[in-house]
């Protein structure tokens, strides 16, 4: 039996190799030529607890994972227990059966199997690579090839015990989902690699953050890259040293990044401001989780919208803009350098944890990013502050002859503090200008992404969202007209104006509609309903269309 | 740039242990051109507070940051381009309050900084608060009963954290302090300089110049170092302590700098392609 969409699941604690077994399962149907979504589920703990990875791959571009899986491999009891529902009514589940019995499902006696080895629950990994392999028909030689290259650890072992599995499994369910090969094998990427390979291809030099799930990985990303680029990328005391270690380094030129999530950026909103008057290029890389305070550290959420928009004290430009896919984080990131460089001003890059850690396969035309650079004092005095048409200083970097002061208080042109009232005044209006002119050059830039449909409803949506809503009506067959802003400040009310008095619906995931105030607030769009969703958990397409239906109808 | 003045108003109160600490800078900075560091690769940072002034009065190139930050954002100059020589001023609120965990930090990276912490013992611009180095019993506006905490000693403080060259001078010793000044920005490493400065609606001269004493002789190692740091009294100058260690910058990343070495946006995008076969 073919299916368009293939899901496989598998369950078990933390540490037993759910996320690797995960992304082997990517690498198998990408080897296959099929494109994949995968999302890990976590707690935040390193042993024990329930994790889950959900893998669902097609022969076209998928934008999302399905939660009726169409085979599920179950580690543990908690497992089984926990993904009861979360099987298609003809899917194959597989549970551990040293740890229960009287399932539905095939149970194989992974524990007792396992215990033969000396790396025992790790072993638990390899079994469902195996699992998977026989299901979908993948040979065995071909299985104990990605065994070798994806588990070097006592690679015999690992091999040995998934050809054990394979041959108790395959009488049973051998070769049930037989996949259609693809023409293409493609990268496999999460939203914190794409971030990270942006802000490279844009210009980056240095990166500062104080590690928070969910934009540790990119940390982690570029500091194992750090020494194959020539950047710096430093983990420092505090997000309150993060940013401003960054400002100093954007004071000689660099090109800088900091990445967190909203606890971490809440401590950054000083050094935020400092960025606003000081006209610092900076960008600030806020992946959300379900807050408010700690909140739920692993989890997914889009309540920080309101927060990055009127982020920092005082009156000054913040560009926001939120990529809805993999393959538009990469550019947008550059193209936000890009932008903070262009207009000398902070600006956010806000995702979510669903972007940040998802795995997608990508078409990337790496070389359409943008590239950051400055622009230059050319010759005569220099004035770092000079006022212009546009509200834009040339620059000048240390070493140099001339003298460059960046200054926190109100300044004069020269970066002299100051209190004078005409001077603080001229200074406001200097900094206001470089909005209107930031609204020119965008209204020349791709600004919301705008898939035109027949149903006379529009959906608007945002981040990675839109992912969900694209997978849901591709699932429901529904051909509502989609309407995703990239920019969120500033808001392109010159591309929405024409929804107006048109019949609007928000999908977000936050609860109080956030981003339903803002398109109603900002572009004075008239919204008859919103789905939220706000459990931490992103939408699954099948529940997303049966409400998207609900609200069509 | 010539006379390292600026046009603007000075509004430090007239006797200030500040002009001190300007005219040393002023003094010091033709010495290292001569010794051959470039002014042009001179950066300074302030914080706020009556410190902080300096930024204004003093026609270096520089960034005028938040209180208690302005020592990430010197970290961020040196690590983002360590050709340049880094000078940061600080207050003893702006370094040891407000900023106290970035000293620290930036001490035990051994940042190749020079920290010049301007000590009046006393929030001077929001007039006259105790601040972390204020000896107990100060009657301020927040403590109108005196004062109960101790203060911090910044001298066996910084030895403690890996701050590799300290020091104490007073502002009113402009050679000693030139000199050391001097000695602080050639020292490769976290070099941190206390300069005792009263501030006058609080303090007397006389109550510093009567008390301040040179230490006989440079400590030898940190064991020595702490002991002089914790046993001598606070009005004690001179170099405490010296010693080498790996800086920041080069522990990350050797002799690179990554302005001045930044790789082409072509090979970037080779390397990025190369990272997606693999």
């Amino acid at each position: 039996m073919e299916k368009e969409v293939f899901t496989f699941m598998v369950g078990g604690k933390a540490g037993e190799g759910v996320k690797k077994a995960g992304s082997v399962a990517s690498h198998i149907f990408s080897s296959l030529g099929r494109q994949v979504f995968q999302m890990d589920d976590y707690m935040s703990l390193i042993r024990g607890g329930h994790n889950f990875s959900v893998v669902s791959t097609a022969n076209r571009w998928i934008a999302s994972h399905y939660m009726k899986a169409d085979l599920v491999v179950n580690f543990d009891k908690r497992s089984c227990e926990t993904h009861i529902n979360d099987i298609d009514s003809a899917g194959i589940r597989i549970f551990n059966s040293d740890e229960q019995n009287n399932v539905d499902g095939i149970g194989i006696p992974l524990s007792t199997e396992a215990e033969k080895y000396p790396m025992k629950k790790l072993m638990y990994g390899v079994g469902a690579v195996a699992i998977l392999s026989s299901v979908i028909g993948f040979e065995k030689e071909r299985m104990n090839d990605v065994i070798r290259t994806q588990y070097p650890r006592g690679i015999d072992d690992n091999i040995a015990f998934a050809n054990t599995i394979y041959d108790i499994v395959n009488p049973k369910c051998g070769k049930k989902y037989p996949l259609e090969k693809g023409y293409k094998s493609r990268p496999i990427i999460t939203g914190n690699e794409a971030i990270s390979l942006g802000a490279i291809a844009g210009g980056l030099d240095v990166y500062y953050a104080y590690p928070m799930t969910p934009a540790s990985t990119i940390l982690h990303f570029l500091a194992k890259q750090a020494e194959n680029f020539g950047l710096a990328v430093v983990h420092a005391e505090s997000e309150i040293a993060v940013i401003n270690m960054a400002i100093g380094s954007a004071f000689t030129g660099a090109k800088s990044m900091v990445g967190t999530s909203g606890g971490g950026f809440a401590l950054m909103t000083e050094g935020f401001s400092l960025a606003g008057i000081t006209e610092t290029p900076l960008l600030v890389i806020l992946s959300q989780r379900p807050g408010p305070a700690t909140g739920v550290p692993t989890y997914t959420e889009q309540a920080d919208l309101n927060f990055a928009l009127s982020a920092g004290h005082g009156d000054f430009l913040r560009i926001v803009a939120s990529p809805g896919t993999v393959e538009e984080a990469y550019h947008l990131t550059a193209e936000m350098l890009d932008l903070v460089w262009k207009f000398q001003t902070p600006g956010i890059l806000l995702t979510e944890k669903h972007l940040s850690e998802s795995n997608m396969t990508i078409d990337l035309e790496i070389e359409k990013a943008k590239w950051a650079e400055a622009k230059l004092h050319q010759s005569g005095e220099y004035k770092r502050y000079l006022d212009t048409d546009n509200g834009i200083s040339p620059m000048l970097f240390p070493p140099s002859n001339n003298v460059i002061k960046w200054n926190s208080y109100e300044h004069d042109e020269v970066g002299i503090t100051t209190e004078n009232a005409e001077s603080i005044t001229k200074m406001h209006d200097k900094r206001n200008r470089k909005v209107q002119a930031l609204r020119e050059y965008l209204k020349s830039q791709n600004t919301v992404n705008i898939i035109r449909g027949e149903n006379p409803t529009n959906i608007f949506t945002y981040g990675s969202t839109y992912m969900s809503v694209i997978e849901a009506l591709r699932y429901g067959i529904m051909n509502p007209t989609i309407v995703q802003p990239i920019y969120l400040n500033p808001l392109p009310t010159w591309e929405l104006n024409e929804f107006k008095n048109q019949d609007n619906i928000v999908i977000e995931q936050s609860s109080t509609g956030q981003f339903t105030e803002l398109l109603n607030g900002k572009a004075g769009l008239n919204i008859r309903d919103t789905i939220k969703r706000y459990d931490g958990r992103p939408f699954d397409p099948i529940e997303l269309s049966q409400k998207i239906r609900e609200v069509l109808e | 740039m010539e006379n390292l003045k600026t046009n603007a108003e000075i509004t430090w109160c007239p006797g200030c242990g500040n002009f001190g600490i300007l005219t040393a800078i002023r003094k010091a900075i033709p010495i290292l051109e001569s010794k051959g560091i470039s002014r042009e690769n001179i950066v300074m940072t302030s914080g706020i507070g009556c410190h902080a002034k300096i930024f204004d009065y003093l026609n270096l190139s520089g960034f005028y940051g938040l209180h208690g930050r302005n020592c990430s954002n010197s970290e961020g100059i040196k690590i983002a381009n360590p050709d340049l020589k880094v000078i940061n001023f600080s207050g003893d609120a702006n370094g040891l309050a407000e900023g106290l965990a970035h000293t620290m930090f930036a001490a035990k990276r051994n940042q190749d900084i020079t920290f010049i912490l301007h000590n009046n013992s006393v929030y001077a611009l929001t007039t006259g608060q105790f601040s972390p180095l204020t000896e107990k019993g100060w009657k301020g506006p927040s403590t109108p009963k005196g004062s109960f905490e101790i203060p911090f000693n910044p001298i066996s403080l910084l030895i403690e954290v890996g701050a590799t060259f300290v020091a104490r001078c007073y502002a009113g010793e402009i050679v000693h302090l030139t000199e050391t000044i001097v000695k602080a920005i050639e020292h490769k490493g976290f070099s941190f300089i206390e300069v005792l400065q009263p501030a006058m609606p609080y303090h007397k001269w006389e109550e510093f110049k009567d008390r301040i004493e040179h230490i006989d002789k440079e400590p030898k190692t940190k064991e020595e170092a702490l002991t002089a740091a914790r046993n001598l009294h606070r009005f004690t100058i001179g170099i405490f302590y010296q010693a080498n260690r790996q800086v920041y910058h080069e522990g990350l990343y050797g002799d690179h700098n990554p302005i001045n070495k930044k790789l082409s946006r072509d090979e970037r995008l080779d390397k990025i392609r190369k990272i997606l076969e693999s």
